[in-house]
């Protein structure tokens, strides 16, 4: 999948986002979680409090009761040490009982009890103590044969009991919390670390795929360039070789126009060199000698209608070479009508045309193998193009051998289409393998008709569908025209334009 | 030219009228010698090097050749070339007589051993006096006999 540009930047702050709000939800959950857990220290730390006051005023109210018994049993004052230290410590032991147990508001109606049971169980103590001071012995050990004392000292120690439940059941709540506490801490940033991490790599593949397709867009940047330089190589090229050839055209043009031209103007010449005896023959009249007459007639017979004979042959000539000129000059000034052509069925029609005469005797044949189905050029040019190669297949045949045609078509890189044609004629002299496509030049035995216009109007034509012909060929073996041409005129034109 | 066996003129131009009118100039500056004509390439080397291509056929002949460059079936560059490298008829005179007045093609002519080289002049008159020119130079120079 490509990444644009937009899609990328997109993306990469989406995912920053997310990143962000991630990371804030773990800082705050973080925060809130460890909040809970000082909370919940808080309270366990409380709930002990209470436990240890809870346990202390039990310990001291006991430590009060065995110094009054002991006081009571022996009336010596040393065995009352316990009970006066543990009095005067109660008050501030149930004050922080008192304040330790402030949170908890189920334990507040039990210490109400507590504190009376205690006020009621430390009057009974002092009251006991007070009278075996005075010596009342007797009433003392009512007292605590009333059984006053046990009955408060039970109550206490059952409210106590209740207090450290209560106390036990808070700090095992605050545990169990804490350890909750902790283990959504962890959940928290073991997900929080997930998801950063998914985000991290989702955001690295992101610039990894983009910067990819960036290095992949400068290479193919770079191929077209490359490209680019090919084309402007190629199109160099053919300019320099259309500029060689309209040199050579203008050479070759009025080379072979001036040949004539000498012929015409000497035999003029010549014509009026002939007309000297004839004149001495008519001026001398009657008295004509017999060497005047023959001269004349010698000049009249013979000399005359030579050069007569010359300078119409030459006339001729020079009308046949305007005529070939115009008809290139023609051909090239053409507009050509780019369509879609069935190349196999046109190169099928060409070589039907000549089949008879290929396959007249025993063994001749023209073989077709065509991979190019189709081509967008002007279907006349190829026409023109695939009939004159093929005449001229037929034309410079070996005459030892059955003529064998072998057309192939094929696509070349860029799509460019290569046609070859392939005969094993008489085949062309390397030094003339330039000079054929020539205009009024041929090559090897002149045993056959022509011009020497074929192939220079072929060469024109193919040119002008932005292609190019060359030739292989080996004298006495055969030879291979190889007809090179874009895939499309109509753009091959456009970039020709531009 | 007129030493022990006669000299033949061996011309090769494809011009029939032009080949008729440098006859007629030559023999008007009174030489007299065979000339014998061609009007391509291919009918010039089977005569100077035989079918078979060595060359044998012109042992014994003493030869002068007058080439036109522009042939029809093939270049008369390659004609000179084969006359300069076959041992039979290198010392045979060239005179290249053409139409080209191209620098480059004259120094290419010369480099292959040409003797001559000269530009047809276009008016006629030019013409008949250069080849009346070259006829009498013909009638003194000395042609060697190809071994």
């Amino acid at each position: 999948m490509p990444i644009s540009q937009a899609f990328f930047q997109r993306s990469n702050a989406l995912l920053l986002a997310i990143g962000i709000a991630v990371l804030v939800i773990i800082v705050a959950t973080s925060l809130w979680l460890t909040t809970a857990s000082e909370r919940y220290f808080g309270e366990v730390t409380a709930a002990r409090a209470v436990r240890s006051a809870t346990a202390d005023l039990l310990s001291l109210v006991q430590d009060a009761e065995t110094g009054q018994r002991g006081y009571l049993l022996t009336r010596d004052e040393s065995y009352l040490a316990p009970y006066s230290a543990a009095a005067s410590r109660v008050p501030d032991q149930r004050l922080r009982l008192e304040h330790a147990a402030a949170r908890l508001p189920e334990v507040t109606p039990i210490l109400q009890r507590v504190n009376s049971e205690l006020e009621q169980k430390m009057g009974e103590l002092a009251a006991t103590v007070e009278a075996t001071r005075r010596g009342d012995i007797e009433t003392a050990l009512n007292l605590v044969r009333s059984g006053t004392g046990k009955r408060l000292m039970d109550e206490l120690r059952t409210d106590l009991s209740a207090i450290l439940a209560v106390s036990e059941k808070e700090l095992r709540e605050a545990i169990d919390a804490q350890v909750t506490a902790s283990t959504r801490l962890r959940w928290t940033t073991i997900i929080g670390a997930i998801l950063i991490l998914a985000m991290a790599g989702a955001a690295s593949w992101t610039i990894i795929s983009y910067t990819r397709e960036l290095v992949a867009a400068r290479r193919e940047v770079e191929t077209l360039n490359v490209g680019l330089e090919e084309r402007v190589r190629e199109r160099t090229d053919a300019l320099v070789k259309a500029n060689e050839e309209v040199q050579r055209f203008a050479y070759i043009v009025t080379h072979d126009l001036r040949a004539p031209l000498v012929n015409i103007m000497g035999f003029t010449s010549e014509l009026e060199a002939m007309f000297k005896p004839i004149e001495a023959y008519v001026g001398a009249g009657a008295a004509a000698t017999p060497e005047q007459k023959a001269a004349a007639e010698e000049a009249l017979r013979v000399d005359v209608a030579e050069a007569i004979g010359f300078i119409r042959s030459s006339t001729r000539k020079m009308d046949g070479l305007i005529n070939a000129i115009l008809k290139i000059s023609r051909e090239g000034r053409r507009e050509l009508r780019a369509e879609s052509v069935d190349l196999t069925a046109l190169i099928e029609t060409a070589a039907a045309a000549v089949h008879h005469q290929a396959s007249a005797e025993e063994g001749g044949g023209i073989e077709i193998d065509a991979q190019v189905p189709r081509i967008t050029s002007d279907r006349l040019s190829l026409d023109q193009v695939m009939g004159n190669l093929l005449d001229n297949a037929i034309k410079y045949r070996a005459t030892a051998r059955p003529i064998r045609i072998a057309v192939r078509t094929r696509r070349e890189r860029r799509g460019w289409v290569k046609i070859e044609i392939e005969d094993n004629g008489r085949g062309i002299a390397a030094t003339d393998h330039e000079r054929i496509f020539e205009l009024f030049r041929r090559s090897g035995t002149q045993n056959t008709a022509g011009e020497g216009i074929g192939l220079a109007h072929v060469r024109t034509m193919v040119r002008n569908l932005g292609g190019d012909i060359a030739v292989r060929s080996e004298l006495g073996k055969g030879t291979t025209f190889t007809v090179t041409l874009p895939p499309d005129l109509t753009a091959y034109r456009r970039s020709a334009e531009a | 030219m007129t030493n022990g066996k006669p000299v033949s003129i061996i011309m090769i131009e494809d011009d029939e009228g032009h080949a008729r009118l440098i006859e007629k100039n030559i023999r008007r500056a009174g030489v007299s010698n065979e000339i014998i004509p061609f009007t391509n390439g291919t009918d010039a080397l089977n005569y100077l090097f035989g079918t078979d291509g060595s060359g044998a056929v012109s042992a014994g002949r003493q030869l002068l050749i007058l080439l036109d460059l522009n042939l029809p079936d093939m270049g008369g560059v390659a004609i000179l070339e084969k006359v300069k490298a076959n041992a039979h008829t290198k010392r045979s005179p060239v005179v290249v007589l053409t139409t080209t007045d191209d620098s480059r093609e004259i120094q290419r002519c010369y480099d292959l051993g040409a003797n001559v080289y000269i530009t047809k002049p276009v008016d006629y008159d030019g013409f008949a006096n250069a080849i009346r020119q070259l006829g009498l130079f013909f009638s003194v120079i000395q042609v060697p006999e190809t071994p």
